[in-house]
């Protein structure tokens, strides 16, 4: 798997204080409030409109947060600095401009301003079990395989916080059964894990807590004993 | 015609001039026009030749009144214009971040009518077709080391701080995560930007500026197969162009601009044909595989 070496200081605590969001006149979020603490893992369920992805965006700061608070490390998300602990890899890379041509290895040397030497990508890249694509063109990969390169890139600056918003909606089960693998992984190593799936694909993780949003507005947080770890690592 | 092309080529100074200034605007104009590519902002050279119009027609206007001073060389007041385009931008974009080429309507609206106003009142109309087509053969010297050093600038900031540029420019949301200052490097990037466009401007013409920039990276991203080698390509379909552009220009006596970018087309089409012909034949390979299956 990646290699994730935890070092002194690499402590995620997140605190979610009445957190409350509306998008002009129309409320998305009322009142969430939970904490995790660093190495948990966090999986978020909710139909379309429950506001997952709101909420998400409000933890990745590109959703100003007014009504409420998010702490990272006690630290308020509107001082907060220190956003290369956070990976994050998105559900479809809408953002990405992946029809350009540019290599795995590229995509990779673009995405950490930090020297990474060569081999511990390659490792990494091996463990992701896609070493073989490193000079191949990312428009040639399934979406799968592209999947798995973005969770090696956010990975590249040694994230505390590994943030995924349905990373598996449009690959297949084989691809996704890798995905949840090497994500189950990481966190074993240390990494806290925010996580937005499906349903139906919660049995694949070692979650460690639960969060799920109603599209009223409720919702419920639940921590999952994590004993569970071992029975459902594939 | 291709001999008398050479020995004037190499004895006739304005055509060393064209060739020279050709080479290095081959290199800056694709470099800098791939990452426009990659950035979905094909329009925005075109929007800030525009804007790079205001200034030049201020210019030509301030000289009417007898204030030339610090205007003396409409490229400097057209530069300004560009980075202020550039500027404006940036900041509708963000405005309309679902409807981002609406910024540039925009901004390419305001660079025209203003134009259109500043040129009409400096009655100098008669100016506008060079800075509308361009005429690489007639720059000077002077114009040939602005370019140069502004070649120079630009590869030491490309050098520098390409990982940051690409990075938001492939991505902007995820470059915050890779420790990348958003804001300064897209600001960095559009005056990058405003400044090639601006000394393209005199060499090619406002109305073929993102020609020289886009055509070249368009035909390349057909046989590139990474960043690196899409934009090597293109640096040598664009020198290419600037070649048998000049050539063309000397041969049948038409705009250098017009005659360049004619061959950057050219050039986009062959590929274009050569990369559906190969298409075509492998498919016609894998045909009889697949029916034996």
């Amino acid at each position: 798997m990646i290699q994730y070496i935890k070092r002194q200081g690499d402590y995620m605590q997140i605190d979610v204080h009445n957190l409350s969001f509306a998008y002009g006149h129309k409320s998305v979020i009322s009142n969430l409030s939970f904490s995790l603490s660093s190495g948990d893992y966090l999986v978020i369920r909710g139909k379309n409109g429950s506001g997952k992805s709101t909420f998400l965006k409000c933890l990745l700061g590109m959703n100003p947060v007014k009504n409420g608070m998010i702490f990272y490390n006690h630290e308020d998300i509107n001082n907060f600095k220190d956003w290369t602990s956070l990976g994050y890899v998105s559900q479809k890379f809408e953002e990405f401009n992946y029809e350009f041509p540019i290599t795995v290895n590229e995509l990779l040397n673009i995405s950490s301003l930090k020297v990474i030497k060569q081999s511990h990508r390659l490792r990494a890249l091996d463990q992701m079990g896609i070493l073989d694509l490193l000079n191949q063109n990312i428009n040639n990969l399934s979406g799968g395989e592209l999947q798995r390169a973005f969770i090696v890139r956010s990975m590249l600056n040694v994230p505390k916080l590994l943030i995924l918003d349905e990373p598996t909606a449009s690959i297949d089960k084989l691809s996704t059964d890798y995905f949840y693998k090497a994500v189950n992984q990481l966190n074993l190593q240390g990494v806290t894990v925010i996580i937005v799936t499906h349903n139906d694909t919660i049995e694949f993780l070692n979650y460690s807590h639960l969060l799920t949003m109603n599209n009223d507005m409720t919702f419920t947080f639940l921590t999952k004993d994590r004993c569970k770890i071992a029975e459902v690592n594939i | 015609m291709f001999l008398s092309f050479f020995t004037d080529l190499f004895q006739q100074d304005f055509m060393l001039r064209a060739l020279f200034a050709g080479i290095i605007l081959g290199v800056l104009a694709p470099v800098i026009g791939s990452i426009v590519v990659v950035r979905k902002l094909s329009f925005i050279a075109d929007t800030l030749g525009h804007f790079s119009l205001v200034g030049i027609s201020v210019s030509l206007y301030l000289s009417t009144l007898g204030i030339s001073i610090f205007f003396e060389r409409p490229l400097y007041l057209g530069l300004f214009f560009s980075v202020v385009g550039g500027l404006l931008v940036e900041l509708f974009r963000r405005s309309y971040t679902n409807y981002k080429e609406i910024s540039m309507v925009i901004v390419i609206s305001l660079g025209a009518a203003l134009s259109a106003i500043f040129f009409s009142l400096s009655k100098k109309t008669g100016s506008l077709y060079n800075y509308l087509f361009g005429s690489i053969l007639t720059i000077t010297n002077y114009y040939v080391v602005l370019i140069l050093i502004i070649a120079i600038v630009v590869a030491v900031l490309l050098i520098v701080f390409g990982k940051q540029i690409l990075a938001v420019s492939f991505e902007e949301t995820n470059a915050k995560f890779l420790g990348v200052n958003v804001n300064l490097f897209q600001f960095l990037f559009m005056v990058m930007l405003s400044v090639v466009v601006s000394v393209l401007l005199e060499s090619v013409g406002v109305l073929l500026i993102s020609s020289m920039m886009i055509i070249p990276v368009a035909a390349a991203m057909k046989v590139g197969w990474s960043f690196k080698s899409t934009s090597a390509i293109a640096i040598v379909f664009s020198e290419l162009s600037v070649f048998f552009g000049l050539w063309m220009s000397y041969t049948f006596l038409i705009p250098s601009g017009a005659a360049i970018v004619s061959v950057n087309v050219i050039i986009l089409l062959i590929v274009s044909a050569i990369r559906k012909i190969r298409l075509k034949m492998q498919i016609a390979k894998q045909k009889p595989l697949g029916e034996n299956n």
